[in-house]
């Protein structure tokens, strides 16, 4: 185990006002472990729970009555804030607790729990990342975000893998060692996992050995993992589909939609309807799945045009293995089937990219139904617009009847759940700049957090009607979280909570 | 407290200490001598290449004062004047001048002994960095990089020596505008004087004007009043300002060492304690230090005691200079001006050199015949040099200043010179406050008085000359470098590496460079001073000034594959060089159609949407330079070893703001057109477009920015450019 550290365990105060560190006060007396776990019954009851990317089942949909607040910024209608360190990862809230990650310096990789009431930290974890790969920016060493099932927060991070810890505590339980990813491109690790069915689900789509991975979410153990050869580097977190009568692990990438048997990970369903990089996540609601992603080029422009532009630095029209990143030079030797010690033609064709999968680039905003067995392509694929208004970051929101999609520049686009009908297309929300964060919704209003820290706060409905603009003050890429009637917006460096009262 | 838990505690204490010792370094053991007594320059000798052998090798380098009795690799630091470990490894020690240092390997025994050491302190020091530099280490004017596979770690094999072919290596700072040093707080020049004592730079040269915050004086009642920086403009980055992440939160764009501060004794504090700062950063390195000011500028509050002084019109009206009231025996004038040198002796008393420049735009040239007939006489100038003929050759010459603008800065050189003949030979003029005078240096005397140089300077200064405003057009007029009489007064030249009147946009000018460096050594120049604003894109014309300063046959190209083959690896060189040349395209497109293109003043962006002119095809060049470098620049990135992406990163990201700046203006220029043909849809959707280019123009340069220099681009774009145009469109859409 790498070293790791319990930096300034400080007093929690729980939501019940209990000082001290909660846990170890528990262990103290049974009577306590007994009222502690009324209470926290009480407040899991009570409370409502983001638990992973862009909350339950990664929809982005908060489902708390509770109003939220239009006009907020970094210094006003702050409940509270806090210093994480450099991250993209987003917060996730279970019972009380807010969870978030970040780099503590250059070296170290923290988890952090805070109390969602007060902000104040009931525990924080580091860990000695190791020597960290190249990434590309904005990227972050903390990219991936944690998800929980409230006893254990589970953390990703690519030079150590799958870390568990106590969610009360804090309290290091396990590590899943999970190879660490390379991308052709560098830009670095930014898979989150689930929790599904006492198990942790990550899909790590790289461009050397992408992989789907079920980690029991106790003991750390390999479950089951399916290799997924015919991807290439991409970041969707999976979904669960729950559609005819069967639940599905779903999971989009290169090409391809799938849908998988959560008991052992075998594959039931493929609909190729998809594009050559799926940054993007899927939104599942009533058992249909909806897609919305971008990738650079035409449909012609598979990955070889790609490697010819970035990675073909003397611009001669053929890799040699030094143009090749060092962590894709077995491959490279495969790939080479000449052994004239250049990629070129065919061989690049194929080299990295399946040759069973050569799609390209363009746009895509979809729906597809669930619950399918074999290629569904032709049987499960609702609607299928091929238009510019899709990011190649940002997931689609699925809120009321509209799909909800915005890229850069602030330009918006709303479709109609149903049939793929327009409300609006291409119209500005009145913030420029970068999106990487998605789009979440509650309370009637759907929150757009654009790179440059403004928050813009629109209504949500068939009209594009902009309700606020609020400042967070510094650059945004995570997307944030909503609970309770609060915000939870991370920050490059800091977390605030915001909230009307 | 247990006795477990104190044994617990004591033991982890212990741990910590041994596993943080030197002795646990997993690298070679390396002894380095330096003598008890050396000077502190040696010692700081020692303890840098100490923690460049750590960083590099992982070493255990302690530096002791005595050669080891074991067989420990050993290196000698100084000199045997100043190491009597050196006496027994002496013999061949070569006779160095006080700049020239070396790197030699010798032998004790069987023991590999390597010799680090210079002609003087500060020569040894350049030394120790000299190795660093041969072992792979590359000092960026942004900091170190070092490579995470060196080479092989070795103390035979070295011989090298090296003597400074240019001796005055100058590095100009403070300055004015946002965009330029004049930003930066005393952290960041500290910072920047280190690098520049890394690349064995040994001058730096403070540039300061009479509205900034950093000399206090009263004359006549008259206390000075002026504490402004970039010329009193205020650059606001709060609200959704374009690239405004690198500002945290700030609403003004601010010096950080004046940031809040508004009364004059605060500003004037602030000041103080930053150029004296600078001043101890450079005298610790073995670097001395300048002052250069305008002798005949007084802030506008000195108008009061200065009857007819006439207005200086810049780009704000904040000083005054001599009228025609004044003649250049004006005693009022004298006192004045003395009064404004010895605030600056008085407030830096440990400077250097006091650089008077003669005036840019000189008004005061009504008196220069008379002035010439002092001049004349006093320098004992043979009939040959007639106040006529040297007039014809400012009124014919090929730079900027020719024509009657010529004239005028001739002629008002003449008169200024007149004058500062007899203020500096008045003994309390340079006076230290330690006793002695201080060395002066004349900055910008007209070219056409090059050939009399020697004669018309005031007794015992040397001079810094100025041809024109870009390299490339210096070049141009190059043969004017050899009227200078170097031989008779020692003179250097400034090496302008990007000008601010092509302004935010990055240039390259490293051919000129090495042309200009050629004649410098060629006509008996003693040396250089850089000239530059924003220093992100000049790490190669930097480390090519210093290689080549103690390497005549050092080139560009082979200095940017030295700059870039341990930085980022083999492969990447041919693409960076790519990326220079494209760069050096476009900047010499743009000095040539456009010098003031992108001047970092108000109506930068406004006087494309004002002119009504269609966008010229050189734009479109300009443009694809920059697309084409950027591109050669991701290239390269994406190829580069970790270590140097900070550099290829930052260039792709520069370019990036270069390229989306150019499709901006075409789109500005293209809305003004609109605008006037009431084409309101065209109109709004490229006012639209210009916006959109903007903002990411700045996001990437934010993206990116690592000095105050880079912010204050944004900060100045925001100003004068992304703001404005987004009030434009939003005028439009209501």
């Amino acid at each position: 185990m790498r070293g790791e550290t319990e930096v300034g365990r400080l007093p929690g105060i729980s939501r019940l006002g209990l000082t001290a560190p909660y846990w170890r006060w528990c262990l103290l007396s049974p009577l306590v472990v007994a009222l502690g776990a009324v209470t926290a019954a009480i407040g899991q009851a009570q409370a409502e729970d983001w638990p992973q990317f862009r909350g339950p089942n990664a929809s982005g949909v908060s489902t708390s009555t509770l109003r939220l607040p239009v006009e907020f910024s970094f210094e006003n209608k702050v409940q509270w804030q806090a210093t994480l360190g450099d991250g993209v990862s987003c917060p996730i809230v279970s019972q009380g607790r807010v969870f978030a990650t970040g780099m503590a310096d250059t070296k170290k990789f923290a988890i952090m729990a805070f109390d969602a009431a007060d902000g104040s930290a009931i525990w924080r974890r580091e860990f000695d990342a190791g020597k960290l790969p190249r990434i590309t920016p904005p990227n972050s060493h903390a990219s991936s975000t944690p998800a929980t099932d409230g006893k254990r927060v589970y953390a990703y991070l690519s030079t150590m893998g799958m870390i568990a810890v106590d969610a009360a505590s804090g309290k290091h339980l396990w590590t899943a060692p999970i190879q660490q990813p390379a991308y052709l491109m560098d830009w670095g690790a930014a898979s989150s996992p689930i929790v599904h069915d006492g198990m942790v689900i990550f899909c790590q789509d790289d461009d050397l050995a992408p992989m789907l991975y079920a980690i029991d979410a106790e003991t750390g153990k390999l479950r089951w993992k399916t290799e997924r050869p015919d991807m290439l580097g991409g970041y969707a977190v999976p979904v669960i589909c729950e559609a005819n009568g069967q639940v599905d692990i779903v999971v989009s990438g290169t090409g391809k939609l799938k849908g998988y048997n959560p008991k052992d990970g075998s594959e039931r369903w493929t609909c190729n309807s998809l594009i050559r990089t799926m940054m993007t996540s899927p939104v599942v609601r009533d058992g249909i799945i909806y897609i919305s992603c971008q990738s650079y080029g035409d449909e012609k422009r598979t990955l070889k045009f790609a490697l010819l532009e970035w990675l073909d630095t003397n611009q001669d029209g053929v890799l040699t293995k030094e143009e090749v990143p060092p962590e894709f030079r077995k491959r490279f030797d495969v790939s080479d089937r000449d052994h004239d010690g250049v990629l070129k033609d065919a061989e690049l064709d194929t080299a990295f990219q399946s040759p069973e999968n050569m799609v390209g680039g363009g746009t895509t905003i979809q729906a597809v139904r669930g619950g399918g067995q074999g290629d569904v392509t032709k049987t499960h694929l609702l609607w299928n617009l091929k238009n510019t208004s899709p990011s190649n970051m940002v997931s689609p929101l699925v809120v009321g009847n509209q799909l909800f999609v915005v890229k850069r520049g602030g330009i918006s686009s709303c479709f109609d759940v149903r049939n793929g009908d327009t409300f609006w297309k291409m119209s500005r929300i009145g913030n420029l700049g970068d999106y990487y964060s998605s789009p979440v919704a509650g309370d009637g209003k759907i929150y757009v957090t654009g790179e440059n820290g403004f928050i813009t706060v629109l209504a949500q409905g068939e009209k594009l009607e902009v309700l606020a603009k609020n400042d967070m003050g510094e650059p945004c890429v995570a997307t944030p979280a909503i609970a309770d009637g609060r915000i939870y917006i991370r920050t490059r460096e800091k977390i605030f909570c915001v909230a009307e009262h | 407290m247990s006795r477990w838990r104190v044994c617990e505690i004591l033991c982890g204490i212990l741990l910590v200490a041994w596993a943080g010792s030197p002795a646990f370094a997993a690298g070679p053991k390396v002894a380095i001598v330096v003598d008890a007594k050396a000077p502190t320059l040696e010692r700081t000798a020692g303890t840098e290449l100490a923690g460049l052998l750590g960083k590099l090798y992982d070493a255990d380098a302690k530096v002791v004062a005595t050669i080891p009795a074991d067989e420990t690799p050993t290196i000698v630091i100084g000199s045997p004047a100043t190491n009597p470990a050196l006496k027994p490894l002496a013999a061949g020690w070569p006779k160095l001048s006080d700049q020239g240092h070396l790197v030699r390997s010798s032998k004790l025994g069987n023991r590999p002994v390597l010799l680090v050491g210079g002609g003087s302190p500060v020569a040894t020091l350049w030394a120790a960095y000299e190795l660093g530099h041969q072992f792979g280490v590359r000092y960026m004017l942004y900091g170190d990089v070092i490579p995470e596979e060196p080479a092989p770690f070795r103390l035979d094999g070295f011989d090298i020596l090296l003597e400074p072919n240019l001796k005055l290596r100058t590095w100009r700072t403070v300055n004015d505008f946002p965009i330029g040093p004049e930003s930066w707080g005393l952290e960041e020049e500290q910072k920047f004087v280190r690098q520049l004592a890394k690349l064995k730079y040994n001058r730096v040269l403070i540039s300061v004007y009479p509205w900034q915050p950093f000399v206090h004086f009263e004359f006549e009642g008259v206390a000075k009043q002026s504490s402004l920086l970039w010329f009193g403009y205020q650059y606001r980055v709060d609200g959704d300002a374009a690239g405004r992440g690198v500002f945290k939160g700030a609403k003004l764009f601010e010096n950080p060492d004046f940031a809040g501060k508004t009364a004059y004794a605060d500003r004037i504090a602030a000041g103080k304690r930053l150029v004296g700062g600078i001043i101890d950063a450079a005298h610790d390195l073995g670097m001395t230090a300048g002052i250069s000011i305008s002798p005949l500028e007084f802030p506008k509050e000195f108008a009061a005691v200065l009857p007819g002084a006439q207005s200086v019109h810049q780009l704000e009206t904040l000083t005054i200079g001599p009228g025609p009231m004044q003649k250049p025996g004006d005693k009022t004038l004298h006192a004045l001006a003395q009064a404004q040198i010895r605030g600056y002796l008085d407030a830096y008393p440990t400077l250097d050199v006091l650089y008077l420049t003669l005036p840019e735009f000189p008004g005061w040239a009504e008196h220069h015949a008379e002035a010439w007939k002092r001049l004349a006489g006093r320098s004992k100038l043979g009939s040959d040099i007639t106040l006529e003929k040297l007039t014809e050759a400012a009124r014919n010459r090929k730079t900027i200043a020719s024509g009657e603008r010529g004239v005028a800065a001739f002629r008002g050189n003449v008169t200024a010179l007149d004058f500062l003949q007899t203020l500096l030979a008045d003994p309390e003029t340079l006076k230290r406050p330690g006793g002695g005078q201080v060395e002066t240096v004349l900055i910008d005397a007209d070219p056409a008085l090059f050939p009399v140089l020697d004669r018309v300077a005031p007794a015992g200064a040397h001079t810094l000359n100025f041809i024109d405003y870009t390299a490339l057009r210096s070049v141009a007029s190059r043969e004017l470098l050899a009227d200078i009489p170097t031989r008779k007064i020692p003179s250097s030249l400034i090496l302008t590496l990007a000008d601010d009147n092509v302004g935010m946009l990055p240039q390259s000018s490293v051919t000129a460079l090495h042309e200009l460096t050629a004649d410098l050594r060629k006509h008996g120049f003693e040396g250089f001073s850089t000239r530059y604003w924003m220093p992100g894109d000049l790490d190669l014309s930097a480390y090519y000034l210093s290689r080549s300063s103690f390497d005549s046959g050092a080139t560009p190209t082979q200095s940017l594959h030295d700059l870039v083959a341990p930085l980022c690896g083999e492969g990447v060189v041919d693409r960076v060089q790519l990326v220079f040349d494209h760069i050096e395209q476009a900047t010499a497109l743009i000095e040539k159609n456009d010098i003031g293109f992108s001047f970092p003043i108000p109506g930068v962006v406004l006087k494309h949407y004002e002119s009504g002119t269609e966008v010229p095809a050189w734009w479109g060049e300009v443009s694809a330079a920059y697309l084409n470098a950027m591109n050669e620049a991701y290239r390269a990135n994406q190829r580069s070893r970790l270590e140097g992406r900070s550099f290829t990163l930052y260039l792709a990201r520069r370019l990036d703001f270069a390229f989306n700046y150019m499709t901006a203006m075409e789109a500005v220029k293209k809305a003004g057109i609109a605008k006037r043909a009431g084409d309101k849809e065209t109109h709004a959707t490229q006012l639209q477009a210009a916006v959109d280019a903007l903002h990411d123009a700045l996001n990437a340069q934010a993206a990116v920015a690592r000095s105050n220099s880079d912010r204050g681009v944004i900060a100045v774009l925001n100003e004068y450019g992304y703001r404005p145009l987004k009030k434009e469109l939003e005028s439009l859409e209501e």
